[in-house]
């Protein structure tokens, strides 16, 4: 694998980690209504943390040759087209959560402030999970390109 | 716009000198050994620049390595 497809994998494996990190208090505090139980003391949280960035590191900057670019020609042309899929995908999205409230809550409805920062999250994440997975696609399933 | 198909030697030229492995061709064009299975399967058509690249790395013309075939012909 070359360093733009450890990229989109890095990419992925945020995303899914983000997910579980927002989603696990958010159900908590406003569908179960009682503050969320720690699975970790503070002390491992942090260790925890440590080697997910520390192993990261070491899997994004191992190197297939000594010689090896970090991008070539190819590389750039995928992540020009994952960049555009992205894009669009902002457009749709936010598209999307300006027309769901009016449904959900109706025309003259409110919504708290604080949801639009979960909202402009969740846009955020979901930029990112597709530039993640237009690069993989396009790398071709598994991530071998067709070698082996 | 007339569609056509870019043909290449990669492979062959690559056994024909002394074995070389796609890591070997891909260090000595400055691409990653991604780009090399792209070409030589055929999914991926280079740029101009490392064409020739390519093609002087085995020594040989451009045109020795690449064919282009047009629907038509």
């Amino acid at each position: 694998m070359n360093k733009t497809q450890k990229s989109a994998i890095f990419c992925l494996v945020t995303f899914l980690f983000a997910v579980v990190v927002i989603a696990y208090p958010f159900i908590s505090i406003f569908i179960l209504k009682s503050w969320p139980e720690s699975f970790f003391s503070r002390i491992w949280s942090m260790i925890a943390y440590f080697v997910f960035i520390a192993a990261s590191i070491i899997f994004l900057r191992k190197k297939q040759s000594p010689n090896e670019p970090d991008f070539d020609e190819r590389d750039d042309l995928i992540k020009k087209r994952a960049v555009i899929a992205s894009f669009v995908s902002v457009w749709i999205l936010l598209a999307g959560v300006t027309v769901i409230p009016r449904f959900v809550v109706g025309i003259k409805g409110s919504i708290p402030v604080w949801l639009l920062s979960f909202i402009n999250l969740g846009v955020f994440l979901g930029a990112l999970l597709v530039y993640s997975v237009a690069v993989l696609i396009q790398y071709g399933w598994r991530g071998k390109d067709g070698e082996g | 716009m007339a569609k056509g198909e870019l043909n290449n030697k990669v492979r062959r030229l690559r056994f024909d000198n002394g074995e070389m492995t796609q890591q070997q061709l891909a260090d000595a064009t400055g691409v990653t050994r991604q780009t090399i299975i792209a070409i030589e399967s055929g999914k991926y058509a280079p740029s101009l620049p490392l064409a020739f690249r390519i093609a002087r790395t085995f020594g040989v013309r451009v045109e020795d390595v690449f064919q282009y075939e047009d629907e038509d012909s």
